[in-house]
């Protein structure tokens, strides 16, 4: 499965990037292909390119404050969620994801 | 639920644009003071008072800035320009932060509405976001604010300060317990932000033992826990916290609360009631003592540019103390073979929002 996604957090320090490294590190230890962009307060990094998009199978958007260019993911299929839930379950969100998807 | 949630998250984009520029003005504020003593204000033409007009300066665009940026997450992009000078009324009405909240909720849903029921000959449509909503938008809310909601507001914000600047010790103490408890329960989380959101609103009207109040309940529970960590190591943490305790020092020092998660989303009934506990007594302690920060952020390393900054020291000795104190209470000790991994809760499916 090829997962794409957004972090952000409140203050923009800390959890957006504990959230992407849980999500990357459960996402590859599944085998899938995961790509995350964090929005935190220093700016946007790991920008999604429309390639990345295009080849996605799911979008995790995860964060607790509104994220720029959602406008990108339309008529992909698209999770929210906060971020302490990536933080603490990742594996169990994907297997919801998995089992939903079928893959 | 689905609307609260959504106040939340508009609530909380406005405060994540807003930190930088308050903790950038605060620290020209303090470093001024620090260059120029405490009557710097009145030292007009030295580089201290340049510094210190910085700062206000800063301080003066914060209103306008969670304004505009709340409004921008209701209603993208149409919503800054009106949220900012909605904002900027709300300063001049002295309506402060709770004006600058409730007109970007006004100024977010005049546009939504606007945008959905405004309809222009097509000939005009390209006008419709540069022009047409922000004017409309900007006009409607402005004047409202002015002739009807501005005054209850100001008068409402106005009682609430009078009410916590007459507060004498013991109901100072109080008041810091409950900033230092919020701080502690759920550690970086939306409690926590909210106790933040509200020292930092206060701030704003210069009122600074809050601040630091907050400052020292955010340091406590990871310095707190650390403690624990370092005088009991194997007998009751597992390897992972004894590392996690490690790391734990350096963030509790830097005011990033977030050090104790891995301890407190592995066992949450014992941690926080322990992080609480020592976070709402240090925090109770320097609100009595009356140390004050007008540096909202930034931790050990503000803590020379507060005043009363040994009190601040003491306070803070004494909630890491009773944080590590409780949580050896509580913890038990373990055995050998538990070298346990942190097991993943399940999620429900009302915290997932999916299109498909």
């Amino acid at each position: 499965m090829n997962i794409i996604g957004i972090t952000a957090c409140t203050a923009g320090i800390a959890h957006t990037y504990i959230a992407k490294e849980k999500l990357v590190k459960a996402a590859q230890a599944r085998g899938h292909w995961a790509k995350i962009e964090t929005q935190g307060t220093i700016g946007v990094e790991d920008e999604l390119t429309a390639e990345d998009v295009a080849k996605a199978d799911v979008v995790i958007i995860a964060a607790d404050i509104g994220v720029r260019g959602k406008e990108r993911f339309e008529g992909k299929k698209i999770v929210e969620v906060a971020t302490s839930i990536v933080i603490k379950s990742p594996n169990v969100l994907l297997d919801k994801l998995e089992e939903k998807l079928g893959k | 639920m689905v609307i609260w949630s959504d106040v939340k998250k508009h609530l909380l984009t406005g405060v994540s644009y807003m930190i930088p520029l308050v903790v950038a003005s605060g620290l020209c504020m303090a470093i001024a003071k620090v260059m120029g003593g405490a009557l710097v204000g009145n030292a007009e033409g030295t580089v201290a008072w340049y510094i210190n007009n910085i700062g206000g300066i800063g301080m003066g665009l914060i209103v306008p800035v969670i304004t505009a940026y709340m409004a921008y997450s209701i209603a993208n992009r149409p919503g800054l320009a009106p949220g900012f000078i909605c904002g900027a009324i709300c300063v001049q009405i002295k309506a402060g932060f709770l004006g600058g909240i409730i007109a970007a909720f006004l100024v977010g849903y005049v546009v939504l509405f606007l945008k959905k029921y405004l309809k222009v000959p097509k000939a005009m449509q390209g006008l419709m976001p540069v022009m047409i909503i922000p004017t409309l938008t900007t006009l409607i809310v402005g004047l409202m604010l002015y002739l009807f909601i501005g005054l209850p507001i100001t008068w409402l914000q106005n009682s609430i300060l009078d009410f916590m600047k007459s507060m004498q010790d013991g109901s100072r103490f109080i008041l810091g317990a409950m900033i230092g408890g919020m701080m502690g329960f759920d550690l970086g989380g939306p409690i926590n932000k909210t106790a933040s959101l509200f020292c930092n609103a206060l701030m704003v009207e210069n009122f600074f033992a809050p601040t630091a109040a907050k400052i020292i309940g955010g340091m406590t529970p990871p310095l707190g826990v650390a403690l624990a960590v370092f005088i009991w190591k194997e007998k009751k943490f597992s390897r992972d916290e004894i590392e996690a305790g490690k790391a734990a020092l350096p963030l509790g020092l830097c005011f990033i609360t977030e050090g104790v998660l891995p301890f407190a989303l592995a066992d949450p009934l014992r941690v926080i009631p322990a992080t609480m506990a020592g976070s709402a007594v240090s925090s109770g302690l320097s609100m009595m003592w009356n140390v004050t920060s007008t540096v909202p952020h930034g931790g050990i390393f503000v803590v020379p540019l507060m005043e009363n900054s040994g009190m601040f020291l003491l306070a803070l000795c004494i909630g890491a103390c009773v944080t590590a104190a409780v949580l050896s209470f509580l913890k038990p000790t373990l055995k050998p073979n538990e070298i346990e991994n942190i097991e993943e809760k399940e999620i429900s499916d009302d915290d997932l929002k999916m299109n498909f």
